[in-house]
């Protein structure tokens, strides 16, 4: 044990406890920016930017709190700036409940008629047009339906994650589904009527 | 309840936000009301299709070298002095990390929390190692052996390595399932692991011999953004460790006591 005590080992130490636990995230933090920036070769310079990040900061981080939502946390806000500084060829945040084809139901969120014949259909969904509508969703709603659906993340984590209160998180929620929904439906009348 | 309240408090719902008052107010009404019933069976048909068939991206292999290689740089770094850490009886064999750049790191770094961490007691000791044995199994070609859904093949290839195999259930319609199974080292001591699925989340589920203890009952922790599930029943030791949610795990949990 002849190591010396100075700056080289605690940052060896600092570094392997940081590697130790965000390395196991890696996937869900690439996941999430894979689906914020859209490609591939983005996602992969946000999330080495937010890894560094995280890493900078991670004497902040509190060791009781949980590790992935403040990583998800920085993925996010990484993506944010980085649109800022580099591209905003991508349409990015627009302001709550706006935005949205003017044609959809606003604040009925699922109000409308029930077709439960198409709650069938709906499990039938093609893969290929789902993911391509979640796409082209707005990027708040985007996110939050990721984090709920394939980070099967709580509200409150959610509301960390994103920086807002949870009852933004589940307005945001019911929106997206109902955008989700309208435009499923329209593009299967469209398809169809089209004979594909 | 109105069905204007009833809509909004279906999203809650299926998310698993209500509490038990809650959800048996609103269920009362679903039952009554045609159309909240039928916005409810669409909106869990939408939450279904998400979750099976939303593109779940990884990250490229390389991708992980290249962020460890820029934090490296950022970090000047003795490294090789620790890789003595190894040899110390932490149920890892000797290299057994150290074949691929991330394997070694985070088996590496599991081991140094080990040692350089706060005065270990040993039920935190365990959590470690099956955590680890959870870390290690989501690396690249880590996670199964077998793979396979067919509980017929995995259950003799576990036996025949194994003391004890944990349960190998067919849970695929409690939304669990069953993936493949795998031989660890956990804590000195080779363990058999069956691995379930839910939605995504990979699922660990491992057993040991410990005989004479009393049972247990389940008992949950969290630790580094995974939840683990323990309990002792007839003299053997389960471990269920995953990122999925408490509630979802718990539930696993309880299906897998129950049949076992």
């Amino acid at each position: 044990m002849n190591e010396p005590q100075g700056r080289p080992a605690v940052q060896d130490d600092r570094r392997r406890r940081f590697e130790l636990l965000a390395l196991p995230h890696l996937d869900a933090a690439y996941n999430l920016a894979r689906w914020l920036a859209g490609n591939s070769a983005d996602a992969e310079d946000v999330l080495q930017d937010a890894y560094l990040r995280a890493f900078r900061y991670f004497d902040a981080f509190r060791g009781g709190s949980d590790i992935r939502v403040w990583l998800l946390s920085i993925v996010r806000n990484t993506f944010l700036s980085w649109v800022k500084e580099n591209r905003s060829n991508r349409l990015v945040f627009i302001p709550d409940d706006r935005g949205a084809d003017a044609t959809e139901p606003a604040e009925t969120m699922w109000g409308e008629t029930p077709r439960d014949p198409e709650a069938l259909m709906l499990q039938s969904a093609d893969a290929g047009m789902l993911n391509r509508l979640v796409e082209d969703l707005p990027t708040e709603y985007r996110e939050v339906l990721l984090l709920r659906e394939v980070e099967e993340m709580s509200y409150r984590d959610i509301s960390a994650v994103v920086g807002v209160p949870i009852g933004t998180v589940m307005s945001r929620l019911a929106r997206s589904r109902a955008m989700l929904r309208h435009r499923w439906h329209t593009q299967s009348a469209k398809e169809a009527s089209h004979g594909v | 309840m109105e069905c204007d309240r009833a809509s909004a408090l279906l999203h809650p719902l299926i998310d698993g936000e209500l509490g038990f008052l809650g959800r048996q107010r609103l269920l009362r009404h679903v039952a009554r009301c045609g159309g909240c019933a039928g916005r409810l069976s669409e909106l869990q048909a939408l939450q279904t299709a998400l979750r099976t068939k939303l593109q779940y991206h990884r990250a490229p292999p390389a991708l992980a070298a290249r962020i460890g290689a820029a934090i490296a740089r950022e970090s000047p770094s003795l490294a090789p002095a620790r890789r003595r850490l190894f040899g110390r009886g932490s149920g890892v064999p000797a290299g057994f990390g150290l074949a691929g750049g991330l394997v070694g790191a985070a088996a590496g770094v599991a081991l140094t929390l080990l040692v350089t961490g706060a005065p270990i007691r040993p039920e935190s000791d365990m959590v470690s190692a099956v955590l680890d044995s959870h870390v290690r199994s989501l690396l690249p070609n880590h996670l199964t052996d077998v793979v396979t859904s067919d509980r017929h093949t995995v259950k003799p290839w576990l036996s025949s390595r194994v003391d004890v195999s944990p349960p190998v259930r067919d849970l695929a319609e409690e939304g669990f399932p069953l993936v493949g199974g795998r031989v660890d080292y956990v804590d000195g001591h080779q363990v058999g692991v069956v691995v379930y699925r839910h939605d995504r989340h990979i699922i660990n589920l491992l057993a040991w011999s410990s005989p004479g203890k009393a049972d247990e009952g389940l008992k949950t922790q969290s630790r580094q953004g995974f939840n683990l599930i323990t309990w002792r029943k007839g003299g053997v030791t389960f471990w269920a460790v995953s990122d999925l949610e408490i509630g979802e795990l718990r539930k696993f949990a309880l299906a897998i006591a129950a049949a076992g």
